[in-house]
Formats: C-alpha cells, structure tokens, sequence
C-alpha cells in the first residue's frame, strides 16, 4: 500500500539517450585533472561516483526499500538485495565562461519499473553573475534536508543512506524549473539562501504519475566554524492519479461521497513541508540531526519525522550510531460512508470503500529505528560501510515497508544489514 | 657471540627507520601568498575556508585563487591535517557534496611546491601552501593571529 500512496521520481525523457551517451563517454578514460595547473584546461570535467550494496530483512513478508520511489527491496523479492542502495552515476560540467557553465548528471539505479535505465538527475545551465550569486534553469534536485541533494553520494555521506524516517517524508525530490542562490559572509558566519520554483513529474511504482506544480522551496543555511544550521520550507500542489477511480466512485454516494472525495483525494492538493537540520563536525566527531513535518491535505496525511546521529573518526574508522522517528499526526482512520442509511444494494460497495479508505489511512508510516554502524575508509577514494538497523513499526502500521504479502504482520521488529562500498573518480 | 646477539634486528632496524621518516614526513606545512599581496596574516579557518570553497575573497574583499598540491602528497595531507582538521578522505567527501550538486570545483592542484611558486609567481591573488623549508622570496608566508 505504501508505494501506492507515494509518488516515483523517475521519469523519462528525451534526454535519456543523450544520458546513455553521456555514461558511455564517461567511462573512458579522461585526463582532466593533468591539465588543471592550466587555466586554459579542458572546457569540460568529467567524474563519478557509485554504490555497490546489499541488504538483508529479517521480515520475508515485505520489502525494505531505501526510498519511497522503488517497487521492491530486500525482504520478500529478494534474501540479499543489490537494488536498495547501488547505483552508479556519471557527470560532466561544461564551463562554457567562467560565469556561465552546464551540468549533465545521469544515474542508473532500481526505476519505478525495475529498471536500471539512467535517468537524468540533474541538468541545467548555471550562470554566475558574482562567485556568490547565482541562478540555475533546468533540472536540480531539492534540498528539503541537509543531505537531500546528496543522497545518492554514499561516499560523501556518513551513513549507508541518510535515516529513512526523515528522508521518506517529502515524496518530490526533484524540480524542473529555476533556482537562485545567494551566499553572503557576516563576520565569521557563512550563510546561503536558495530559493526554487518549477514543476515535476514523476512515475509511481505501482503505475500513474505524480504531479507537483507550482512548487517552491526555499531554504537558508548558516555556517559557524564547524556548526552548520539548516531551515526549509517547501511548497507544491499534487496530483495523484493512480487513486483517481477509487476516489470518484465515492462521488456516487450524496454529499456525504463528495466531501470524503474532496476531502481525501490526491488532486491539486497542496502539500507543504518545513525541516530543521544541525550539523557539528569536529575532526574528530560529529554530531547531527533534523526534524521535519510535512502536510499533504488528502488521504496521503500529515507527518513528523526526526533523527539524531552521532560518530567517532578513529583513523580511518568512523563508527556511529543513529536513533530516528516517524508518526502520523493525522486520522489513520475513517467512519466514512455510512453504509446503515444507505439502501441494501449500495451498502456492500459503501462498505467496500469504506475498507479501501482505511487500508491507505491505516497504511501511513509510523515506525522508530535505531542503528549502528561503522564506515571504514580502507582505499582512496573508496569506502566499505556495514550497518545494522532495527526498526519497530508502530502499531498496525506496516512503517516504510513495501510489497506486503497475505503473511505481513503490521507493528513487530524488522531488522536489517547493510554492506556497502561507496566509490569516486 | 653475546655481542653479535645484541645487535638489532633487521625487523628493529626498519622499525626505526620508518620512525625517523615518520617524524620526517610531519613536514610543517605553512600557508604562502605572493609577495606582491599586501596580506600579512590570515587565521587557520579564513585559509581553510577559501580552500574549502566556503569564501572566494580575502578579508580585505579582494579575489582569493587557491593553489592546491596534488592528492596523496605529504604537504596537503599535513595542511588539511593542520588548518582545516580534516583528512584526505573527509576533504574528498567534503568536494563529492559540492561538485555532484553542481556548486563548484575544487581548487586547481599542482604537483609540487616548484609549480606552487611559479604559478604564485604570476599570480598576485593566489594562495596556496608548502613547506616550510621550500619558502624562498618568491612567496610570502602567512602569520597565524
């Protein structure tokens, strides 16, 4: 039901064969970096990075997936998946002048369809009118949290991947549009304001598409010596059409189908989102946690979720550990339509949907992870990470789990591990 | 015979040895600028930060060009060690943020202190680091406050 309920960001374009191209290209081998002493290098850098990992669930009746965008994970499809967390992405920065510059990023990890197929993650045209002010056309990624732009980055990240109770919250991670940025320097303080607006949409792993227009987000980020604060506001209209004839045929029953049609159906509804992140790196620690809500006024309810995490750098050893929660704030269930003032041959198909309803009410989130877990730094450019989580699933809710089987028992303990290598070049 | 007991072991003798490199390769790295920029001094963190891409412009405003040393050599491990607390691997980390969400590129790298003062030579704005004992009067070195 979960994946029902969330939107996938994959979706196709033309660009995609160019991005086929691109990866090819940026496989061979370039020396970009040997020409770098000389301002007259090579126009274009070419890099990448990638994941190699696989999960175990304890829970063989559903699937763990590392985002609410795949069909299917580790668990019921498969002992050890490959799909939770591996990807591989590939990049080229074109710097046409030094104020105006491309960027083209593919990755291909597990689609909506079970597909590896790259897709495009970023691209977009980049003008810079001083090193601290610039706007960006096309395609970027949202930066709802500290690590949004950065998920598929193991490398750069201190975790597998970033805690799914907060990084599950939004459903839109993408925007085709414009972004601005600004950064401006107070004393000892670094603080950079980025606002969006554009429009996504996205394919769903269960078929239909999700659409986000008129969407905007804005963030401001504060830097203090090794202290970094975050805040978020994110704003968009969504349309789901994957639950569109459910939701009509409430519309046949009186005033009483329509207001649970308006009220609960994912059409042009207004989804709004504001996060809090921290981050404390020492050399030899660091400490960080977010906090974020978000509204989707429909069936799809309101949430809040938060995490704090912490590791101890021990040569090239980092340990840490990681406690984050998810609960609904809003109704998991519904009276709905009421089946007793309803003549005999409606009151079955009332009560049907009256089901259907509080199956996706009753499928919202609700789950607590703790984990621990230790990355390990053990070649250049390379990492290895192992990581244990165990998560308890609040009750009756199936959590973040997808692909729940007739055997699926709603509210126990699943636990996971986690064995990554995350690469660059 | 006693005598040939107390000698040490190959094993002892590489161990020492690798010691004395050890402390050798310490190098004490410190941050230069031409000698044409008026700058004098610049603390550990406002010569981290223009290295880390957080600011492009000395104190004074003007225009700041890093000059990195290459990846996996002595003086740039010891000067991210040393001014920025990071190691090699977290300053990797901190460039993959950066340059896979499109917001930069690391600072230009050279491969030795030689390439550090020729390239400073003909740029007043650079700002880059070396050992101490390849400072000659080419470069200007910068006191930390």
């Amino acid at each position: 039901m979960q994946s029902q309920s969330t939107p996938s960001k994959r979706w196709r374009t033309r660009r995609e064969l160019n991005a086929i191209i691109l990866v090819a290209l940026s496989w061979y081998p370039v020396a970009v970096s040997a020409a770098a002493g000389d301002p007259s290098a090579s126009m274009f850098s070419f890099s990448g990075f990638g994941t190699l990992g696989v999960v175990h669930s304890s829970d063989h009746d559903a699937d763990f997936t590392s985002t609410i965008f795949k069909p299917s994970g580790a668990g019921y499809s498969h002992d050890w998946s490959p799909d939770v967390d591996s990807l591989i992405g590939a990049q080229v920065i074109a710097n046409f002048t030094p104020r105006l510059s491309a960027m083209l990023q593919v990755i291909s990890q597990q689609n909506y369809d079970n597909s590896y197929t790259p897709h495009v993650e970023w691209a977009n045209l980049k003008y810079e009118f001083t090193p601290d002010a610039s706007i960006r056309v096309g395609r970027t990624v949202l930066a709802s949290f500290l690590y949004s732009d950065t998920r598929d980055l193991g490398y750069a990240n201190p975790w597998v991947r970033p805690p799914v109770e907060v990084y599950s919250l939004v459903p839109i991670d993408s925007s085709d549009g414009i972004d601005a940025s600004y950064r401006w320097h107070l004393g000892d303080f670094v603080q950079t304001f980025v606002g969006t607006y554009g429009a996504t949409t996205s394919k769903q792993p269960t078929g239909g598409n999700a659409d986000a227009r008129r969407q905007w987000n804005i963030s401001d980020t504060l830097e203090y010596g090794a202290a970094t604060l975050r805040i978020a506001y994110q704003r968009a209209n969504l349309t789901l059409d994957g639950l569109d004839t459910f939701f009509s045929a409430f519309g046949h029953f009186g005033a009483q189908g329509m207001a649970l049609e308006a009220k609960y159906d994912p059409y042009r509804k207004p989804l709004e989102f504001l996060g809090i992140g921290a981050l404390y790196n020492q050399p030899n620690w660091f400490a960080t946690g977010e906090w974020g809500t978000q509204q989707l006024h429909s069936v799809l309810g309101e949430s809040t979720a938060w995490y704090v995490s912490g590791g101890y750098r021990l040569a090239k050893f980092t340990p840490y550990v990681t406690y984050g929660a998810l609960k609904a704030n809003s109704n998991t269930y519904d009276p709905g339509l009421t089946a007793s003032a309803l003549p005999p041959y409606l009151a079955g198909a009332a009560m049907g949907l009256n089901a259907g309803l509080n199956a996706i009410l009753g499928s919202i989130p609700v789950q607590r992870t703790t984990s621990a877990g230790v990355r390990w730094d053990f070649i250049k450019n390379v990492d290895l990470k192992l990581q244990y989580d165990r998560t308890r699933l609040g009750e009756g809710s199936p959590g973040l789990l997808t692909n729940l089987q007739p055997g699926f028992q709603p509210g126990g303990t699943v636990n996971l591990i986690s064995v990554a290598i995350d690469f660059v070049w | 015979m006693t005598r040939i007991n107390r000698l040490p072991s190959p094993a002892l003798i590489t161990l020492a040895l690798g010691l004395v490199l050890g402390v050798a390769v310490r190098a004490d790295v410190v941050a230069v600028v031409s000698s044409k920029n008026p700058l004098t001094s610049l603390s550990k963190s406002q010569v981290a930060d223009i290295f880390l891409g957080k600011t492009v412009r000395f104190p004074d405003g003007t225009l700041a060009v890093p000059i990195d040393q290459e990846e996996g050599s002595v003086a740039r491990a010891e000067f991210y060690a040393t001014f920025a607390g990071k190691s090699a691997a977290q300053i990797k980390s901190h460039w993959t943020k950066i340059i896979f969400t499109g917001r930069g590129q690391p600072p230009t790298a050279v491969s030795d202190s030689a390439e550090v003062k020729h390239l400073i030579a003909s740029n007043p704005q650079a700002i880059s680091y070396m050992e101490r004992s390849a400072v000659d009067s080419s470069v200007k070195v910068l006191n930390q406050p």
